[in-house]
């Protein structure tokens, strides 16, 4: 039995390994400092303050808050603090954090895969393209025939659950 | 306001006759009425000018890359970007919205109400919260008139001409157009971006949305780095994804419990039977700048349906999220 175990347990161990860095969590650096707090809420309970350069992985999200494991401390930190850690399967041609299989779409939401397969090398729309570019009113006629109006607008928002909320402009010019 | 101009003519000429510096008062101030409050900024360019000047620049948008042959992904963004600006304070401009066949990662926005996101960064896009944002900040650009301002501003080089172009209306508004693609590609102006972010959220919430979309696409952004040839414009003309996240982050964190949590959900895809980005190359061995030269040589080509237009910037005349 013991030997059976000796024997299977490295394998099985094996086995679990080689599924780990398909669904390796996703890691930030913490930009500036930041309190780490017990619930995504600024007024929550501060467990911890995580310095710059602190790396921590991702575990979750909830709005705008990451929560998030650190070397110390385990809570949810402001995501405008953090930086998200380029995956290193970038600079093998996968796109780093908009691509279907990071860790990144996969936090921000269902992923789809895409047709692109390399973001890196490719170009397009530059400045000197833009310079060159000649109007093209057939290519208008187009954008007017797609255009929606407020009715069509209105309708998609309702049969989509989507109903208009106040809130006023952060700037405080809001009219 | 053109009797004034004319005054001011009269008394330019007046200066000149008796040999006064007038030419150094001008004030352009009182040429465009700015300085009033922040909707009479544009009072030099009516909205229907603003539109034409919008419309132009599209068109020429469209002419570098044309829109995706999706209808139905067309209609969908419509929907989408009308919804959007319908929260806004200038719900009636002619709207108009459009994924335009670009591997590049960038958006537009041009005035008037035109706003033409890439296919490189729609297809970025986890969920309709997140275009929601993005286009929320393309549209904060036009409702709060920010390309305009620019333009005007850039406009104090060549206040002489612009004065004794009152009278043809056209070759000011060309005069203005242009010369703002100057003020563009020099990359001023990071408020305004900043600005637009906050009002991305802002309209995303108000929408129904999450109202940080924007947020996670700056995200998205800022782990791609500057590295990435296909979001070299945006990073040439913005403030980096870092940057204006620190920014946001500064002015949402008072407010942040008070935003609802809103909406998410999923994005329309674009068909599958829609080829890859026409413009989409692989870097050669050599990197990006053996293909710039390997362009260079090579005949310049003319996509089917392209029109002739006049050879001003769009690019510098645009405002993006990513680009401008």
């Amino acid at each position: 039995m013991n030997r059976l175990l000796t024997a299977f347990l490295p394998a099985l161990a094996a086995a679990m390994f080689a599924g780990l860095p398909a669904t390796a969590a996703e890691q930030v650096t913490v930009e500036r400092e930041s309190r780490v707090h017990a619930e995504p809420r600024h007024d929550a309970p501060q467990v911890a303050v995580a310095k710059p350069g602190t790396v921590a992985e991702v575990l979750g999200k909830s709005g705008v808050w990451l929560n998030v494991k650190a070397p110390d401390a385990t809570g949810w930190v402001f995501s405008f603090n953090v930086r998200f850690t380029p995956k290193a399967s970038a600079a093998a041609g996968e796109p780093a954090a908009g691509g279907g299989g990071s860790a990144l779409g996969r936090l921000f939401g269902p992923r789809r895969s895409v047709s692109v397969t390399s973001t890196i090398g490719i170009r397009g729309l530059e400045e000197e393209d833009l310079k060159q570019a000649r109007f093209d009113g057939e290519q208008m006629r187009q954008l007017a025939e797609y255009a929606a109006s407020k009715e069509a607008a209105e309708e998609r928002a309702r049969s989509s659950g989507l109903a208009p909320v106040k809130v006023d402009y952060l700037d405080a010019k809001s009219q | 306001m053109m009797n004034r101009a004319k005054l001011w003519l009269a008394a330019l000429a007046a200066g000149a006759a008796f040999g006064v510096a007038s030419a150094a008062s001008i004030d352009l101030g009182r040429i465009f009425d700015i300085g009033k409050d922040v909707a009479t900024a544009a009072t030099g360019v009516t909205e229907q000018e603003e539109i034409g000047i919008g419309r132009e620049v599209a068109g020429r948008l469209l002419g570098a890359a044309p829109l995706v042959a999706d209808p139905e992904l067309q209609a969908y963004v419509n929907r989408v970007g009308r919804w959007v600006a319908l929260q806004t304070e200038r719900p009636d401009l002619p709207w108009h919205f459009g994924v335009i066949d670009s591997p590049a990662v960038n958006a537009f926005a041009a005035p008037g109400g035109y706003v033409l996101v890439t296919r490189g960064l729609y297809e970025m896009l986890d969920n309709e919260a997140q275009l929601a944002g993005v286009l929320g900040h393309e549209i904060g650009h036009i409702v709060r008139r920010h390309h305009i301002t620019v333009m005007q501003k850039s406009a104090v080089v060549s206040a002489g001409a612009r004065l004794a172009q009152r009278d043809n209306r056209s070759a000011f508004l060309n005069n203005l157009i242009g010369t703002g693609a100057e003020v563009f590609a020099r990359g001023l102006d990071k408020s305004s971006e900043y600005e637009a972010d906050q009002i991305g959220i802002v309209l995303a919430a108000r929408a129904g949305y999450a109202a940080f979309g924007l947020i996670e696409v700056l995200h998205k952004l800022a782990a791609r780095g500057a590295s990435d040839e296909s979001l070299a414009l945006l990073f040439k003309t913005h403030p980096s994804p870092g940057e204006r996240l620190t920014q946001v982050g500064d002015a949402v964190a008072p407010r942040v419990a008070e935003l609802p949590s809103g909406k998410e959900p999923g994005i329309r895809q674009v068909s599958g039977e829609v080829p890859p980005p026409a413009a989409a190359k692989p870097l050669p061995a050599k990197g990006a700048r053996a293909l710039r030269e390997e362009e260079a040589g090579a005949v310049p080509t003319v996509r089917p349906g392209q029109k002739g237009g006049i050879g001003i910037d769009p690019g510098g005349v645009l405002r993006g999220i990513f680009g401008r």
